[in-house]
């Protein structure tokens, strides 16, 4: 199983590649906003992606809906992890595609509880 | 009058308990917390410093302290990896770290008192025999914590309240 992780910070995306390592995922594919992303799935389809929403050059909520506009890709679930936490903020994410959603900070094992229940979609 | 009368005690509350919770979740430390303070004088000592803005009805900073050797302690921990291999992931590591107690002080105050504001992107300092002056009017308390034995900082500024 092939994993997206899109956040602009380095420190993010290793807590969460560690996370995924301990739950057996090693096939893990970065990239530092939604622009990067779109290259790495431009170079293959992935089974997951897990953004972030506030990241420079394209946002998370704008990358989702490009991928959400792109017929090949469309259906591959979308995990955002945000400090973006207000009700409308959750709203617009859903609105934009997303399929779960986690708030900063979390637990070790909120992410896995999120990481399985979108797996098991 | 007390030392921490000038900010709301609610601000001060919900920005301890933030702190303390990012720390918990992302860090893997308790933090101990002591007694706020808001005298000018009030300096700490610190090599590194992590800044986040937010605006709204009240505007102003949430700033970070600490040690070099703090931060890095904190970046391993995050990264789960030993202090000694921290090389140069420190400052995205300060700057996730105040991002998410900004972040989760933001929240706690949109649910506290009902107010919406938008944060900043992080900044990081990285130095030595430095510290930062503010040149307009505004209202400062600064939160001691204890993580083993290093001294960390969290500071509040606000440059304009709800209520002013």
């Amino acid at each position: 199983m092939r994993f997206l992780i899109v956040d602009d910070s380095s420190t993010m995306r290793r807590i969460i590649i560690n996370t995924l390592n301990k739950l057996g995922h090693q096939d893990v594919a970065e990239a530092g906003n939604g622009k990067e992303g779109l290259d790495r799935l431009s170079a293959g389809p992935v089974d997951v992606i897990i953004t972030d929403w506030n990241m420079p050059e394209m946002s998370g909520i704008d990358f989702i809906r490009t991928v959400r506009s792109m017929p090949e890709i469309k259906d591959t679930p979308v995990l955002m992890v945000t400090t973006n936490a207000a009700k409308d903020d959750i709203v617009e994410a859903l609105k934009a595609g997303v399929n779960s959603y986690v708030v900063k900070p979390f637990t070790p094992d909120t992410m896995k509880e999120k990481i399985e229940a979108v797996l098991a979609r | 009058m007390p030392p921490t009368a000038a900010i709301d005690s609610l601000f001060i509350d919900e920005l301890t308990a933030a702190t303390r919770d990012v720390f918990k979740t992302m860090v893997f430390q308790d933090l101990e917390a002591a007694s706020p303070t808001s005298e000018d004088a009030l300096k700490p000592g610190a090599n590194v410093v992590g800044t986040v803005a937010f605006a709204g009805k009240t505007v102003g900073l949430v700033v970070f302290y600490s040690t070099l050797d703090a931060a890095q302690a904190i970046t391993a921990s995050m990264l789960g990896v030993e202090p000694a291999s921290v090389n140069g992931e420190l400052h995205d590591a300060i700057g996730e770290l105040t991002n998410m107690i900004a972040g989760s002080f933001r929240t706690r105050m949109a649910h506290a008192k009902g107010e919406t504001w938008a944060i900043s992107v992080p900044t990081v300092t990285v130095g030595s025999d430095f510290y930062t002056k503010y040149v307009s009017d505004v209202q400062r308390v600064l939160c001691p914590f204890r993580m083993n034995k290093a001294e960390l900082y969290v500071e509040l500024i606000v440059t304009r309240s709800a209520t002013q």
